[in-house]
């Protein structure tokens, strides 16, 4: 069987996505170039071998529409028999894409490809895009899609999470994101922002918040309580009309932070990695995507991780290193509870909480993120998840590896 | 300094009136007077004492922007940029305090001083036609950066505001109110003031658009409106279509004018100082710099000008040939005041002359440049006839008859016979010495050359030539002269072909020995407009007919007699007009055909005489080809002392033939693409195509000497 290797993954730092941010005054295409020229210059990559560039991108309207993939392709001068294209499955675009090139590795059709997500959420808001599954009545009464933030609320009222349970959790993704910026752990994979001059834009993630302490984060109010009371709570209760009312405690300080940002990675055959002189740093092992109820929507991750396991012949307790999204802190806490997750080996750099969720974006990252931090742990086996849109969910097994 | 006067109505005048010399400029270091006002004003307001302010000039002009020394000098972006950036600060603290402005423009506003004018929530000006208005920085190779770019796309749209920021044109009052980039004209300074007051009585509490989240909206939309960006994908390719992608700064102020539209006015602005960064430490601004300010301001200074001889100014000029070439000459003497006498053979045909200026006088009516009572006024200065009696009180009489050596010595003699002592007569000749002309004058020491580049109402460049006789007094009026009708003189040596002629022939050689050696007549022409040059190399070829081009060969030959090898492509030319008959576009068959009523086109059976053979071609070679011939023959010039001077080789290059702009020039060329290179790189075409890419002896000894650049040549 063809193994599909990790040789490269890169991210650039996460820019507050909203105008004033450091990054909204940058082009998506150039994030994504920024980024296309650094994984020719690190791994002295002859571009004319890379088959196809796969990019996530969740809002794919304006300056993110019409294919950027294969515009930053040309726009970086990669070589012109290089393909790409953009795919969309909402929060697990950027590890979608890593899955499908994984995939195509796999299948001996291909052997080098560049995969990743990119996200300007300051210029391209959340749902710019409209959409049947969002804004269109038909739908929306039909499947019962509520908003994310229900969603998450939901998952705390069932689960019985206290505010306190989802600040503390905020709050050590801060530490911990924090903790990990002062020792440079992320070092290795970002690639500053640089104006066409050269002239530095940013080089750190822009969105944490190092000072913040669980009393600060309780003052905040809850985000999705006035939507919620419009009507979604009721639609949420047609689905789970067990619960008396949704109890709304996700705030802005413990869901993930709107952000701009893009990460690639390079996978590849090991046939063309000896052929380039690449090193390899792991194995994807297994990748999976898998749908479930879509009003609570959140608890995807849950079937997909266990197919994954499945499909890599593992048990939970398998896995050295798990990276959940922190699209909101209920789903990960859920997570955490339904596999029996020690909290040291669960998000330990800290998380979307505190770095941001740059939609697109962000599954590529968190790969980046966990195999950074396997290397430095010195671990075999490390899982990335992601809650989704419609239910759905992602999972991706990695294996580290230093030779072919 | 800024004069600071406030009125009984709590308005404020501020009167620019900086440095010492008698303009206004801008720069990073005088707009530090700016400071110490705003916190004043600042202050002022927060008392309530202010209600508005004026700003105008004490000078003869409002302001300009100056910091081309500076610029010139500095390469590090990082400094540009904040150097933009913090000019920015200064005229944004002066829009914001929440009082209105009015700019009451009493004079000429360009580049950062119109910008200022921008930053005003109301323009004045007064109604002088001699006053200009605009964005010259595209000319430099650079783009407006204390964010006018931005406020004329909010105040007028991003396609309007591409169209005045890449014209690089400065516009009269008139201009510029019709197209928005002023409010109001006023009758004199007392009625700018009196309408700058009244303006601001009435609008109080004003913002800028884009200071008002509700109601601001840029005119016409953003680049996300979907008919602004259809028309933005038009702009692209026709800004492919106009600079070949050989000028960065009209693409800056497109995309500045894009991405700018997308973001709030602060971002929008950094991004203008990101662009114009970029342009200023790139190669092209400091080469269109160096020849339009630089080289432009040593010529205009009167570096080659004989010296100890007062100013002339002309006042009647008389003309000889109402043809294209002496009516252009006509409508540019005219423009500037100048009487023009214009002869021909016969009154009818000298009116046709009249007919042709009447029209270009009507083309800058509708410009705004001048009234149409201007025109009236002009046109009376006019006078045609078929009489050289007429030319008695002419200062000048320029000749420009058909190119044969007895016509103009008959009209030389006719002509002189009433012109005084002191007048002095040009011949336009092109090919002719004017030391053999000069045979038939009875003032040889009153004859010269003035040669005119067709055409003359619009090309820029004036060549003079000294004869073996001509006086240095002669030279020198001739010079002014030139000035006088706001043209660039080069003074040339009486030798082949001159300056201009001579060098733009290794163009049009070449692109012919091209065709010679195999490659199709649609790539040498289309490499030729993407090297940059105006034209292509056989459609010029066509237009100075191919015997002319044999003939600036044949007097090569017989000057250098032994030394000359004859050039390859004078073969083809041989067959072009001995076996082919295709004489050039005069003749309406050359390489090109040439039918009525349509665009000129290749003639189909040309690559049956001259095979297409080559399969694959090296583009960048084949344009280093073209323009390194002229280049090298430009050196020569230098050399032979055809040309005085580098200021004068360079401009003279593009304003002359179209040399590539963003180059400098054909001199400035070499220093772009460095001399070691460059020379290394001729050895490499002398050894592949022949003798003509010999590198010049001039060169070699630049080579050798610790000075590796061409403008420091000491001539």
């Amino acid at each position: 069987m063809n193994q599909a290797y990790i040789f490269d993954a890169i991210r650039t730092p996460r820019g507050k996505g909203r105008q004033g941010g450091a990054l909204y005054e940058c082009k998506p295409i150039d994030l994504v170039k920024s980024l296309l020229d650094a994984l020719v210059i690190r791994n002295n990559l002859p571009t004319e071998e890379v088959e196809d560039l796969i990019l996530g991108c969740v809002t794919p309207v304006e300056d993110q529409g019409a294919n950027l993939a294969k515009a930053a392709l040309l726009y970086a001068g990669w070589a012109d028999q290089v393909a790409g294209f953009q795919l969309n499955r909402f929060c697990a675009s950027g590890l979608e894409a890593i899955n499908l090139a994984a995939g195509k590795i796999r299948s001996g059709w291909e052997d080098l490809i560049v995969a990743g997500g990119v996200e300007s959420m300051s210029r391209v808001p959340m749902e710019s895009d409209r959409g049947a599954l969002l804004f269109d009545p038909a739908v929306i009464s039909k499947v019962g899609y509520i908003p994310q933030g229900i969603s998450a609320d939901l998952i705390a009222t069932r689960e019985s999470f206290s505010r306190e349970d989802l600040d503390f959790y905020a709050l050590q993704s801060q530490t911990r994101a924090a903790f990990a910026w002062d020792n440079k752990y992320f070092r290795k994979s970002i690639i500053p922002i640089l104006d066409q001059n050269g002239l530095l834009i940013l080089d750190k993630d822009e969105h944490l918040r190092p000072g913040t302490t669980l009393e600060k984060l309780a003052t905040l109010s809850p985000v999705f309580k006035a939507v919620g009371e419009t009507g979604f709570d009721f639609l949420a209760l047609e689905t789970y009309p067990e619960i008396e009312k949704v109890q709304h405690l996700h705030t802005a300080g413990n869901s993930s932070g709107i952000v701009d940002g893009a990460a690639l990675t390079l996978i590849g055959s090991a046939k063309k990695g000896k052929a380039l002189d690449l090193k390899p740093r792991a194995i994807i092992r297994a990748a999976a995507v898998s749908g479930s109820e879509p009003t609570i929507m959140l608890q995807g991750p849950i079937p997909a991780v266990n197919k994954a396991l499945k499909i890599a012949g593992m048990k939970a307790s398998d896995i050295e290193l798990w990276e959940m999204n922190e699209a909101f802190a209920a789903p990960v806490l859920k997570l955490q509870k339904e596999f029996n997750i020690d909290q040291d080996i669960l998000n330990v750099n800290g998380g979307a909480i505190a770095l941001g969720h740059p939609l697109g974006a962000t599954g590529a990252m968190l790969l980046g993120t966990l195999l950074d931090e396997m290397e430095r742990r010195n671990l075999t086996v490390g899982l990335v998840t992601l809650c989704v849109g419609g239910g759905m969910g992602v999972a991706t097994i990695i294996e580290r590896t230093d030779q072919f | 300094m800024i004069k600071y006067t406030k009125d009984t109505n709590n308005i404020v005048t501020l009167t620019l009136d900086m440095g010492d010399r008698n303009i206004n400029i801008i720069n990073h270091e005088k707009a530090k007077a700016f400071e110490a006002v705003l916190d004043h004003l600042k202050a002022q307001k927060a008392k309530r004492q202010l209600k508005g302010i004026i700003i105008t000039s004490a000078k003869k002009n409002f302001l300009e922007g100056g910091d081309l020394d500076y610029l010139n000098q500095v390469n590090d972006p990082k400094k540009i940029y904040d150097l933009a950036q913090n000019l920015k600060t200064l005229y944004r603290d002066l829009e914001q305090p929440g009082v209105p402005i009015v700019a009451a423009i009493n004079g000429k506003a360009l580049g950062s001083g119109f910008e200022l004018a921008l930053a005003c929530h109301h323009r004045i000006v007064i109604d002088n036609q001699k006053i200009r208005l605009g964005h010259p920085e595209v000319k430099l190779g650079m783009m407006p950066n204390v964010g006018g770019t931005i406020r004329l796309m909010w105040l007028l749209g991003i396609e309007k505001a591409f169209k005045i920021l890449t014209s690089g044109q400065s516009y009269p009052p008139r201009g510029a109110l019709e197209l928005g980039m002023v409010d109001a004209l006023a009758k004199d300074e007392k009625d700018m003031i009196d309408q700058a007051k009244k303006w601001l009585v009435k609008n109080q509490g004003q913002h800028r658009p884009w200071d008002d989240p509700k109601r601001g909206k840029i005119v016409g939309g953003t680049a996300r409106k979907p008919d602004v960006a259809r028309r933005i994908q038009i702009l692209s390719a026709k800004l492919i279509r106009e600079t070949n992608n050989n000028y960065p700064a009209p693409l800056a102020i497109l995309n500045t004018l894009v991405e700018g539209s997308l973001v709030d006015f602060d971002t929008a602005s950094r991004i203008e100082s990101r662009y114009f960064a970029k342009l200023v430490c790139g190669t092209v601004s400091e080469n269109m710099t160096k020849a339009f300010w630089y080289d432009y301001n040593k010529i205009k200074s009167g570096l080659s000008r004989p010296r100890g001889f007062g100013r002339f100014r002309p006042r009647r000029v008389g003309i000889v040939g109402a043809g294209k070439m002496g009516s252009g000459i006509a409508f540019s003497c005219l423009l500037r005041g100048i009487e023009v006498v214009l002869k021909d053979i016969s009154k009818s045909v000298a009116a046709r002359g009249r007919e042709f200026v009447e029209k270009r006088l009507e083309d800058i009516v509708q410009e705004g440049k001048i009234l149409p009572a201007e025109k009236i006024a002009l046109l009376e200065k006019m006078t045609t006839t078929d009489k050289s009696s007429e030319f008695e009180t002419c200062d000048l009489v320029i000749e420009a008859v058909f190119e044969n050596k007895n016509l103009k010595a008959k009209v030389l003699r006719e002509a002189e016979v009433h012109m005084d002592e002191y007048a002095f007569y040009a011949s336009n000749t092109l090919s002719i010495p004017i030391t053999k002309l000069a045979d038939s004058a009875v003032r040889p020491a009153n004859f010269i050359g003035l040669h005119f580049f067709a055409p003359a109402d619009k090309v820029h460049l004036v060549e003079i030539v000294k004869g073996a006789a001509t006086s240095d007094e002669t030279v020198a009026r001739a010079f002014d002269f030139v000035r006088a009708i706001r043209k660039t003189p080069i003074i040339v040596k009486d030798y082949w072909g001159f300056y201009a002629a001579r060098v733009q022939n290794t163009y049009i050689l070449e692109g012919i020995t091209m065709l010679n050696e195999g490659y199709s007549p649609a790539l040498i022409e289309n490499l030729g407009k993407q090297a940059g040059m105006t034209r292509s190399a056989l459609a010029m070829a066509d237009e100075v007919s191919l015997e002319i081009v044999v003939k600036y060969e044949e007097q090569a030959a017989e000057l250098y007699g032994s030394k000359y090898v004859q050039h390859p492509a004078v073969s083809v030319c041989r067959t072009m007009i001995d076996e082919l008959k295709r004489l050039g576009r005069r003749q309406g068959k050359g390489f090109y055909e040439y039918q009525e009523n349509e665009d000129p086109y290749i003639w189909p059976e040309l690559t049956s005489h001259f095979p297409s053979s080559k399969t694959s071609y090296d583009r960048k070679k084949l344009i280093e080809r073209l323009l390194f011939a002229q280049v090298i023959e430009a050196v020569w010039c230098l050399q032979e002392k055809v040309i005085g001077t580098i200021a004068e080789a360079n401009l003279g290059s593009i304003l002359g033939w179209g040399f590539p702009a963003f180059k400098g020039g054909a001199l400035q060329y070499i220093d772009d693409y460095g001399l070691e290179k460059f020379v290394d790189r001729c050895q490499v075409f002398e050894k592949r195509y022949g003798q003509r890419f010999s590198v010049p002896p001039l060169l070699k000894r630049k080579l050798k000497s610790d000075q590796k650049k061409m403008v420091d040549i000491d001539l």
